[in-house]
C-alpha cells in the first residue's frame, strides 16, 4: 500500500471540511477525485501535500509504511510525494530553474545521492521541457512570473517529471487549460505512469480522464468520500451531476 | 487669569553639542578673520551664514518631522571634537565589502575622516573626470564652492548638512567631463582616536553638460574608535548629464552616521542613485532631489538592512520643479532582530511643473516580531496633469511563497533564504555596474540569515 488514508478529518479556519475521508492507493495506479465546489477536494490535497495551517483533527495517513502527517511538508516531498497547485505561486526574484534544481539536490540528497551535475541537470531540464512543449525562455524566468494560466500549469507537470515522485497529487491541474495545452499535460502525466509510482488526479470535470484513463474514480462531497468506481463512474458524473450521489448517500 | 506667556526665547538654549560647534567655528572664524582682508569671500559669508542658522534653530529633534523615529539626544547631550585628518598607523580600513573589482579597474580616491588623500598626478590616470581638494578650491574659487553649498535650507533634515558646511576641513570636489565608463570609488575611511569625534566629509560632484560617469561613496571604519560621521555631499548634473551613484554604509554595529546627500538635476540629465544601508549602528541618510529643469530624470533606489540592534533612518524628497521631469523611487527595507528601519520619501511637485512623471514603491520585510519597519509616502501636488502614483507595503514572508517552495522539497532555511534575496532583486538589478553590484550583493548577502546557503543560489 503506497498511500492509506483512514478516517481523516481536517479543519480550516475553524471549519470542518473533511469529515472522516477513507483512501487506498496502490503503485500502478490511478484514481481521480471529483466532486462539486467547496467538497475538501483542495483541502485534501494540500493536506496531504503538508500545508500547516491546516489542522488535522482526527484519522491518520501513511505513506509507504510511515506516518505522513508527522512529517514536515519538505520531508514528505523528499519522500517521494508531489502536489500540483491548483493556483500555483508566483514567485518573482526566485528564478525557476535554481528552484528545481534546489528541489531534485534536496531529494537526492535525503536519499544519499550526490548532487546533480550541472549539465547533465541543463540537459535533463531541456529534454523534459520540449517533452512539455515550453520555451526555452522560462529558463531565465522567475517561478511562474508572469506565466499564463496554461504555462503555470505545464510547469508543475514539468517539475512533477523531473522531480519523479512516487505519488503525484495533482489539483485541477486540467482547469483552464485549452484542449492543445491538455493534451500536452496529460501526455506528461502519462510519461511518468509506471507499476511503481501513483498518481491522484482531483478534478472537477471528466475532461481530463479522457486523457489520462484513472483506475477508480471517487466523488468527494461534503468533506467525505460518498462513492467510488472505475471509470465509467467519472461518465456517469458528466451525465447526471453530482446531486443524484448525494442524494444516493442520504438514503444510505 | 493668565497672563500672556512671553515669546519664546528668539533661540533655543543650546544643546552641549552645539555649543562645541561654535566654539569651533568661532576658533576658525578668528583665525580667518585674522588672515583676511576686509571684504570676506563668498564661501566665508555662506559657512558663517550657515552657522547663525544653525544656532538658531538647533539641531533637530524627535519633534522635527523628518526626525520623529529617530532620537540624537545621545550624540547632542555631549560636546565633539574633531576627528583628525589621517589614520594612526597602517591603514587598513576594515571594509566589509570590496568595490574594486578584479576585472575592472576602477579607481579609488581616499579619504580620511573627510581629508582627502591625493596623490600627485591623480588626473593622469583618471580621464575624464578632474579630482580637486575642497580646501585648495576653497583658496582658488571660493564662489564656485559656495555656489555648490547654495541654497542654505532651514528644513530640519538639512540640518546637520549645515553643521557639514560650516565646519568641513576639507573635502572633495570632482568635475565630470567626459564619458567615463570605469566607476570611481571614493571611499570613506572614519578613524578615531578617542571618544567623541566628528567627521564633516563633504563632496561636492559636477557633471559637465552631456557627460557621464558612475560614482561610488564607500563608508568604512578603521580602529576601535571611530566618530561619528556627518557626511554630505552634493550632485549638479548638468544638461544631458548621466551620473549613476551610490552610497554604501557598510560600517559596525558601533558606528552611528548622518549623511545628506542633495542633487540638482539639470535638462535631461537622467542620475541614478542608489542608498545601500548595510551596516552601522545607526545610519541616518536624506535625499533632497530637485529636478529642475524639463525632462530631468532620478532614479532613486534604497535598500536598507537593519538587523540585529540597528537603527536605519532615510528620507527622500524629490522635488519636480519643472515640467515633463520624471523620478522613480524603489525602496526595499528588511528588519531583524530588534532593529528599527524608517522609511519616508515625499514627492513635491510644484506649480509649473507639469506632466510630470512620479512613482514611489516601498516594501519592508520583516524578519522577525521584535523588528519594525515605518513607512510614509507622501505627495504634495501643485500643478495639474501629472502622474504620480505610490504604495507602500510592509508584511511577512508570503506563507503561499514558502509553503509552495517546501512542497518541492526545499528546506525551511534555504526557502527562506531565496524569499528574502528575491525580495531585493528589484534594487539589484537597477545596478549597471556589475563589479558595484556583485560586491554590493557579497555584502549584503552576508548581513542576511543563511548566507552560505544564499551563496549557492547567485
Amino acid at each position: 500500500m503506497l498511500l492509506k488514508i483512514t478516517d481523516l478529518s481536517v479543519r480550516v479556519a475553524g471549519k470542518d471540511i473533511l469529515k472522516g475521508v477513507n483512501l487506498e492507493v496502490r503503485r500502478g495506479e490511478i484514481h481521480a477525485i471529483m466532486g462539486p465546489n467547496g467538497s475538501g477536494k483542495s483541502t485534501l490535497a494540500q493536506v496531504l501535500a503538508g500545508r500547516a495551517d491546516y489542522e488535522v483533527t482526527g484519522g491518520s495517513v501513511t505513506f509507504e509504511g510511515q506516518d505522513l502527517l508527522a512529517l514536515p511538508a519538505e520531508e514528505r516531498a523528499r519522500a517521494g510525494l508531489f502536489l500540483g497547485f491548483q493556483y500555483p505561486v508566483e514567485i518573482p526574484g526566485v528564478n525557476n530553474v535554481y528552484l528545481l534544481k534546489a528541489a531534485l539536490n534536496a531529494k537526492r540528497k535525503a536519499a544519499g545521492q550526490p548532487e546533480v551535475d550541472a549539465y547533465e541537470f541543463l540537459a535533463l531540464i531541456k529534454q523534459k521541457m520540449r517533452l512539455m512543449q515550453m520555451s526555452e525562455s522560462f529558463l531565465s524566468r522567475g517561478v511562474n512570473e508572469g506565466f499564463s494560466g496554461g504555462e503555470k500549469k505545464r510547469n508543475e507537470v514539468l517539475q512533477m517529471l523531473v522531480l519523479e515522485p512516487t505519488l503525484a497529487i495533482l489539483d485541477e491541474t486540467d482547469s483552464g487549460l485549452d484542449i492543445d495545452a491538455l493534451k500536452v499535460v496529460s501526455m506528461g502525466v502519462n510519461s511518468l505512469r509506471d507499476p511503481n509510482r501513483a498518481v491522484v488526479l482531483v478534478t472537477h470535470y471528466q475532461r481530463l480522464l479522457g486523457y489520462i484513463v484513472p483506475d477508480y474514480v471517487h466523488v468527494l462531497s461534503g468533506g467525505r468520500i460518498l462513492k467510488s468506481g472505475d471509470r465509467s463512474l467519472a461518465l456517469e458524473l458528466e451525465r447526471r451531476g453530482y446531486d443524484w450521489v448525494q442524494q444516493e448517500s442520504k438514503v444510505a | 487669569m493668565t497672563t500672556p506667556a512671553p515669546h519664546a526665547a528668539a533661540t533655543p538654549p543650546l544643546s552641549p553639542a552645539l555649543r562645541a560647534f561654535e566654539s569651533q567655528w568661532l576658533a576658525r572664524d578668528s583665525t580667518q578673520s585674522s588672515t583676511q582682508s576686509a571684504q570676506p569671500d563668498p564661501l566665508t559669508v555662506l559657512r558663517q551664514n550657515a552657522m547663525q542658522r544653525v544656532l538658531r534653530l538647533g539641531l533637530p529633534t524627535t519633534r522635527d518631522e523628518t526626525w520623529r523615529y529617530t532620537n540624537l539626544r545621545h550624540l547632542t547631550s555631549h560636546g565633539f571634537i574633531e576627528a583628525p585628518p589621517s589614520a594612526a598607523g597602517v591603514l587598513q580600513p576594515t571594509a566589509s565589502l570590496s568595490l574594486v573589482g578584479v576585472d575592472e579597474l576602477a579607481a579609488t580616491v581616499l579619504m580620511i575622516n573627510g581629508y582627502p588623500v591625493l596623490p600627485d598626478g591623480i588626473d593622469a590616470f583618471f580621464n575624464g573626470i578632474e579630482i580637486t581638494s575642497l580646501r585648495d578650491l576653497s583658496r582658488l574659487d571660493p564662489a564656485l564652492v559656495a555656489a555648490h553649498l547654495e541654497p542654505l535650507s532651514d528644513a530640519d533634515q538639512a540640518r546637520w548638512a549645515l553643521v557639514n558646511a560650516a565646519l568641513f576641513q576639507d573635502g572633495l570636489y570632482l568635475k565630470v567631463t567626459g564619458k567615463v565608463k570605469t566607476p570611481l570609488v571614493i571611499l570613506h575611511v572614519s578613524t578615531a582616536e578617542a571618544a567623541n569625534q566628528i567627521a564633516h566629509p563633504r563632496v561636492i560632484i559636477e557633471a559637465a553638460p552631456g557627460s557621464s560617469a558612475t560614482i561610488i561613496e564607500h563608508h568604512v571604519e578603521q580602529g576601535t574608535h571611530r566618530p561619528l560621521c556627518n557626511s554630505a555631499t552634493h550632485v549638479a548634473a548638468g544638461r544631458d548629464s548621466k551620473l549613476e551613484h551610490y552610497r554604501v554604509f557598510a560600517t559596525s554595529a558601533g558606528a552611528e552616521h548622518i549623511d545628506s546627500l542633495t542633487l540638482r538635476l539639470g535638462g535631461n540629465s537622467l542620475c541614478k542613485q542608489f542608498t545601500i544601508a548595510l551596516g552601522g549602528g545607526l545610519v541616518r541618510t536624506s535625499l533632497e532631489a530637485d529636478l529642475c529643469q524639463p525632462g530631468a530624470s532620478l532614479e532613486a533606489y534604497s535598500l536598507l538592512v537593519g538587523h540585529e540592534a540597528r537603527h536605519v533612518d532615510c528620507v527622500n524628497i524629490v522635488t519636480h520643479s519643472a515640467r515633463e521631469t520624471r523620478s522613480r523611487q524603489t525602496a526595499r527595507a528588511i528588519a531583524s532582530g530588534t532593529s528599527r528601519v524608517v522609511f519616508n520619501s515625499k514627492v513635491v511637485v510644484n506649480a509649473g511643473a507639469a506632466q510630470t512623471d512620479s512613482q514611489q514603491s516601498c516594501r519592508g520585510l520583516l524578519l522577525s516580531t521584535t523588528a519594525e519597519i515605518d513607512t510614509r509616502p507622501q505627495l504634495e501636488i501643485h500643478a495639474d496633469e501629472v502622474k504620480c502614483s505610490h504604495g507602500a507595503t510592509t508584511g511577512r514572508l508570503d506563507p503561499d511563497m514558502l509553503f509552495y517552495m517546501l512542497s518541492r522539497g526545499l528546506d525551511r532555511e534555504t526557502a527562506q533564504s531565496l524569499l528574502v534575496y528575491a525580495f531585493l532583486a528589484d534594487v539589484l538589478t537597477g545596478m549597471s555596474v556589475p563589479s558595484a553590484r556583485s560586491a554590493i550583493e557579497d555584502a549584503l548577502i552576508a548581513q542576511l540569515p543563511d548566507s552560505q546557503i544564499l551563496n549557492k543560489f547567485r
